[in-house]
């Protein structure tokens, strides 16, 4: 076996050429690592509301929030089921609330853009136990208030504490907190009191979703089977966790195909990169490569000797992509929701398995681009590369 | 200078070289390099290839070295018949059997000395300890003990040729094959090579054939052929 460090120092020797091949390769794994980051973060932005004893109730065949309609004694029915749990105070602890969407200015830009608005209840909050009202108070039932998700105040007109804005043509809603949820999509939405909205609509007796808490995680299916069946009711039950999880999925799997289409498209400019410059060093090496034949390595020695090399050179470049790429968690990002036709903002989540997928492409595209110089120096003539440069 | 001699008390030939023809094709026509050529080389000796250009000797060399093939004959070197031989096992008994000493030293320029000398002894299965302590070793011998980090730009070509003997010399080969050892050296380098060569011979014991144009370089041989279009004088 040729010594790594023969590999090695001969990268560094010629620092220049591997500098600017390095960094071909880093723009290529930035652009994947940076996709897979953003659909990662995707997923965990819209994931993060899932709770597994949290069933959701939408109409029969709906695929979102937004297209599903249940009448209010339809949604009574539901959260009295005997699989639902109890509040202390012997209410059923479960929501029903209305979606809709709504179309306003965002800031730093000439356009407009949609914002979910979710009519809520009394009991929104602390049925989510892991969102908070950040700043300012909770909307007081009945009122034209409402609390604006962490993610977008400030990111379109009239959505910051004390601001105001049009949810319909002369119904101003104010804005008297902001929520938190620890980035998960909740705090892409503004709340507001359900029946406000639903007379700002002019919506009838009737509700978008029920989420019911389940007496356990393991009475779902039975919950399931029992409203499913009921065909006065005609609804869709699914555990939170799963109905989120494809939710999510259509937007990130659309953001993750055209990313890696785009990173997959750059690192044959890449690899062509590494290409020429393995072969330029297999050129100016032809001596050394001679020798070391003449000496008893092997062909396949010469062949995973430049092989290496391209592969540290490439893995170099990978890491400064990674790297970079990771930065980029500093970087809110946002973008339409498919299921709900609403924005949605979003982080570079950076993985342990991103950065790890990350330089096996990069060294995925050393190995490709080493290849056919890597065997060109394996092949050489030992007499022939004894006499040249 | 001496001339070969067969006798009963000659050691056993650790080159034997038979009927040796060498034909290349080059721009459309076929050239004889080495026409049916017998040599035998016993081992202990010290023999220098002399010639004009393209008389062969070079590729004489390379036969021996097992770095080429013959067109016919046969080339039997340490009881290894060369031209029944794949490539790989060409590369193994070169390994084992080969030491080499070019005229442009042919070192690697990113690794150390030491390093170099090292190269051969990565394809034993020697531990790493046991490989440096050799290459140290062979360095001392050649006087080089105190460049044992020095990179080949850091010495002289003197001292480059030094390193290359060392690694020659490092993996103790049956035999040493020298292509113009002392052409790209001033008189008192080439000098200082020719000592160290000689002394290989004489206290080592090693085979040595040295392709040279220097006569100089010759005389220090124990033996000179003389070679002419592709023939033995």
């Amino acid at each position: 076996m040729v010594p790594l460090s023969y590999s090695v120092r001969n990268l560094r020797v010629r620092a220049t050429t591997t500098a600017a091949t390095a960094l071909g390769v880093a723009m290529v794994v930035f652009v994947f690592a940076a996709v897979l980051m953003l659909a990662q973060g995707i997923k965990r932005t819209m994931g993060r509301n899932g709770a597994d004893d949290v069933a959701v109730v939408l109409r029969d065949g709906s695929d979102g929030e937004m297209a599903s309609d249940i009448d209010l004694p339809a949604a009574n029915l539901i959260t009295n089921a005997p699989e639902v749990r109890r509040r202390p105070d012997g209410r059923p602890d479960a929501v029903a609330e209305t979606m809709v969407v709504i179309i306003l200015d965002k800031l730093g830009t000439d356009g407009v853009s949609n914002v979910a608005v979710r009519g809520v209840t009394e009991d929104a909050l602390a049925f989510r136990p892991t969102m908070r009202i950040g700043e300012g108070r909770a909307l007081r039932p009945g009122s034209d208030e409402c609390v604006v998700g962490r993610s977008i105040a400030g990111r379109f007109r009239g959505l910051a504490l004390g601001q105001s804005f049009e949810v319909k043509k002369n119904r101003r809603l104010t804005v008297v907190g902001i929520l938190d949820d620890n980035g998960s999509a909740y705090e892409s939405e503004v709340w507001a009191d359900r029946d406000t909205l639903r007379s700002a609509f002019g919506r009838a007796a009737s509700v978008s979703s029920v989420r019911v808490r389940l007496t356990g995680a393991g009475r779902f299916a039975s919950l399931r089977t029992a409203l499913e069946s009921n065909r006065q009711l005609q609804v869709d039950v699914k555990r939170e966790t799963q109905f989120y999880d494809e939710q999510s999925q259509g937007t990130a799997t659309f953001i993750q195909a055209i990313g890696l289409l785009v990173a997959v498209f750059f690192s044959f400019g890449a690899m062509i990169g590494a290409m020429i410059t393995m072969h330029a060093a297999v050129a100016a090496r032809q001596r050394e490569i001679g020798t070391l034949r003449a000496l008893g390595f092997s062909k396949l020695s010469i062949l995973a000797s430049f092989l290496f090399e391209s592969v540290v050179l490439s893995l170099l470049g990978g890491a400064v992509g990674a790297l970079a790429a990771t930065a980029m968690r500093f970087v809110h990002l946002s973008i339409v929701n498919f299921a709900t036709w609403s924005e949605i903002v979003f982080e570079f989540t950076p993985t342990p398995g991103i950065l790890a997928s990350s330089l096996v492409f990069a060294g995925v595209m050393g190995l490709f681009g080493g290849m056919f110089p890597a065997v060109r120096a394996a092949r050489i003539d030992i007499l022939e590369a004894l006499r040249g440069a | 200078m001496t001339t070969t001699t067969q006798g009963a008390t000659q050691p056993a030939p650790i080159v034997r070289i038979e009927g040796v023809s060498k034909r290349f094709r080059r721009g459309g026509e076929d050239l004889t390099v080495l026409d049916g050529l017998d040599l035998t080389i016993p081992e202990g000796e010290f023999v220098a290839l002399m010639g004009p250009s393209g008389s062969g000797k070079s590729t004489l060399l390379n036969l021996i070295a097992g770095l080429d093939r013959p067109t016919s004959g046969r080339v039997v070197v340490a009881n290894n018949d060369l031209g029944a031989m794949s490539d790989g096992q060409l590369a193994a008994f070169r390994a084992r059997h080969l030491g080499f000493i070019f005229q442009t030293y042919n070192l690697m320029p990113v690794l150390t000395a030491a390093e170099n000398v090292e190269l051969p002894l990565l394809l034993t299965k020697l531990p790493s300890a046991e490989r440096q302590r050799r290459a140290l070793i062979a360095l001392r011998v050649v006087g080089l003990e105190d460049r044992v980090h020095h990179t080949p730009r850091q010495l002289s070509g003197g001292q480059e040729q030094r390193v290359a003997i060392a690694r020659a010399i490092v993996n103790d080969p049956t035999i040493l094959v020298a292509d113009e050892p002392t052409g790209d050296l001033d008189r008192k380098s080439a000098d200082a090579i020719l000592d160290l060569l000689v002394k290989l011979n004489t206290d080592m014991k090693k085979t040595i054939v040295m392709v040279t144009h220097d006569p100089a370089a010759a005389e220090r041989a124990t033996v000179t052929r003389r070679m002419n279009k592709g023939l033995l004088q």
